[in-house]
């Protein structure tokens, strides 16, 4: 109780001093005192309601140890990661260059466009019995969940990216004499590409959220079977909070390396701040 | 400039645009009559929105005219082509390409080391020496503006159709901008057609001026500049000129 105010009162102290620290170090200080807060109202909720079964920070962070110390623990971590890698990989394999059609070719989107904002909505969730009775249950399954769920985002956004592409340069493209595959290479997906790696963005977390989803209810592994796990044997929910902070952790990770995306020379100009 | 021995480069033939606007037709360019010839700088000088844009995007074949045509070296204008080059106003040049790689898009078919040369000579020409690696983000208004100059040099032309170019520029740099324009196409003689709605602009390039009324736009008189380049702004000749394009215009010059 006391340790928890003695935090709370040091990161707010911290963070009301952050105007006069440097960028550099106030870019970690403040994130990091705001989860600092975020965890000492929690440990006091914690105490003043006296719950039960609710776990306290640090019971939740020494339940990551626990888990750390086992092979669980990773064996989940890399189960959620492989399906999730391999199902966005081949949602962005199919999205983009479908996505590049459907944006050039008004006679592919008048065609196109009605299924795909027909399928879109429909919650990936949905498709958990269906997938369970195509592929089983397994990886296939959760592979085909995330192209489901992460397909849309890039579709949709590759398509917009390319629709809005300003006719002065497509204009320019054809004085120069640029035709067919030079077109697309060196003008339409250039153009595009701050828009597509936007949308593979948001498609990526998408994917990281179906993916637990889908191994709650479906999997037999990963970060989302161990969620539903660990209440199922005798309600451990210091497990289960351990486990949804692991998932978000992995997910800010995820963010970041996609990100890089954004530092290449080719398409620093669509992220520029003007 | 002897431009009446020369041979008809660009002619307007009776070339007209009508406007599809909310189901009624906009006529936007009454029926234009025009011949500039081979080497000549033509200014197009208008109020907005009279049709100056529209009439050079006709000529570039990037719109059909809804009657008449567009001759160039007397075949009608279907489409665009690498032999007449466009500098639009604005955001013509790809950002995500480098200096080297802008200026080089017409040269595609070439020899390598073709390619290498003229890219080279064309940025040198612009004084980009040194910014051949340098995204367009990283250059200011008036660098990136001759990195569309050079696009459009480096295949060496006939042709070049140029809308407002220095449009967005300040006065400082569009001053130094008129003059490298001249230097170069006193080198090369390229025909140029430049549309501006600044009358300075207009007497300080052209050879001569068409000035347009507004919408719909018609040709309201057409101005020789028989002045030597490089021009003084301060002569009599000058300020007869510019007199004479106002009152085409139908503006009181004096206020
Ligand atoms: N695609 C279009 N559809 C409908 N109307 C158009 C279209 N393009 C231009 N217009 C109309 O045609 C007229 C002339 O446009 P244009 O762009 O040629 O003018 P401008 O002389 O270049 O003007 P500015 O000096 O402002 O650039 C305008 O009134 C505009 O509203
Ligand atoms: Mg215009």
């Amino acid at each position: 109780m006391i340790g928890a105010l003695l935090v709370a009162a040091a990161c707010a102290a911290l963070l009301a001093l952050g105007a006069r620290l440097p960028t550099a170090v106030r870019r970690w200080t403040s994130p990091l005192c705001v989860a600092g807060l975020a965890c000492a109202s929690w440990h006091l909720a914690c105490v003043l309601t006296n719950t039960p079964v609710f776990p306290t920070p640090t019971r939740s962070f020494a339940a990551i140890i626990e888990l750390g110390r086992t092979p669980r623990l990773w064996q989940d971590v890399t189960a959620s990661l492989f399906r999730v890698t391999w199902g966005f990989g081949l949602a962005a394999a199919i999205g983009i260059p479908v996505g590049l059609w459907i944006g050039w070719s008004t006679r592919a989107f008048e065609a196109l466009n009605p299924i795909v904002q027909f399928l879109r909505p429909i919650s990936p969730i949905a498709w958990i019995p269906i997938s369970i009775l195509w592929f089983g249950l397994g990886d296939v399954s959760a592979g085909f969940l995330i192209l489901i769920a992460s397909i849309f985002p890039i579709l949709v956004g590759t398509t917009a990216a390319v629709q809005n592409i300003p006719q002065v340069y497509v204009r320019s493209a054809a004085n120069f004499g640029l035709e067919g595959f030079d077109l697309f290479r060196r003008i339409v997906l250039p153009a595009a590409m701050p828009q597509i790696i936007t949308s593979l963005r948001i498609a990526l977390g998408v994917a990281w959220l179906v993916i637990v989803a889908a191994e709650m209810v479906g999997m037999r592994s990963g970060l989302g079977y161990l969620v539903s796990d660990a209440r199922n044997m005798g309600n451990r929910y210091d497990l289960v909070v351990a486990a949804m902070i692991m998932i978000g952790l992995i997910g800010i990770v995820l963010d970041v390396l996609i990100r890089r995306l954004q530092e290449f020379d080719e398409v620093r100009w669509g992220f520029a701040k003007r | 400039m002897n431009s009446a021995q020369a041979k008809p480069k660009v002619v307007f033939e009776a070339v007209s645009k009508d406007f599809e606007r909310r189901g009624e037709a906009l006529r936007v360019l009454d029926p234009i009559e025009l011949v500039v010839r081979e080497g000549e700088f033509v200014c197009l000088l208008g109020p907005s929105g009279c049709g100056k844009s529209t009439l050079l995007n006709i000529a570039g074949g990037f719109e059909a005219p809804s009657a008449g045509r567009v001759l160039i070296d007397g075949e009608a204008v279907s489409g665009p082509s690498p032999q007449r080059v466009f500098v639009f106003q604005e955001y013509g040049i790809f950002p995500w390409a480098s200096v080297w790689d802008n200026v080089s898009l017409g040269l595609r078919h070439l020899p390598k080391d073709q390619i290498y040369a003229t890219t080279q000579q064309t940025i040198d020409l612009v004084g980009l020496t040194g910014f051949e690696k340098s995204y367009p983000m990283e250059l200011s208004g008036g660098m990136k503006q001759r990195v569309g100059v050079a696009r459009a040099l480096a295949v060496s032309p006939d042709v070049i159709f140029m809308d407002e170019p220095f449009g967005a520029l300040d006065s400082l740099t569009r001053l130094t901008m008129r003059a490298e324009l001249i230097r170069i196409w006193q080198t090369r003689k390229p025909t140029i057609l430049f549309v501006t709605h600044d009358v300075d602009e207009s007497i300080q390039l052209a050879d001569r001026v068409v000035v347009f009324s507004p919408r719909p736009g018609r040709i309201a008189g057409v101005v020789e500049v028989a002045l030597p380049h490089p021009r003084d702004l301060g002569s009599n000749e000058y300020g007869q000129i510019k007199n004479e394009l106002y009152e085409l215009l139908g503006v009181k010059h004096a206020i």
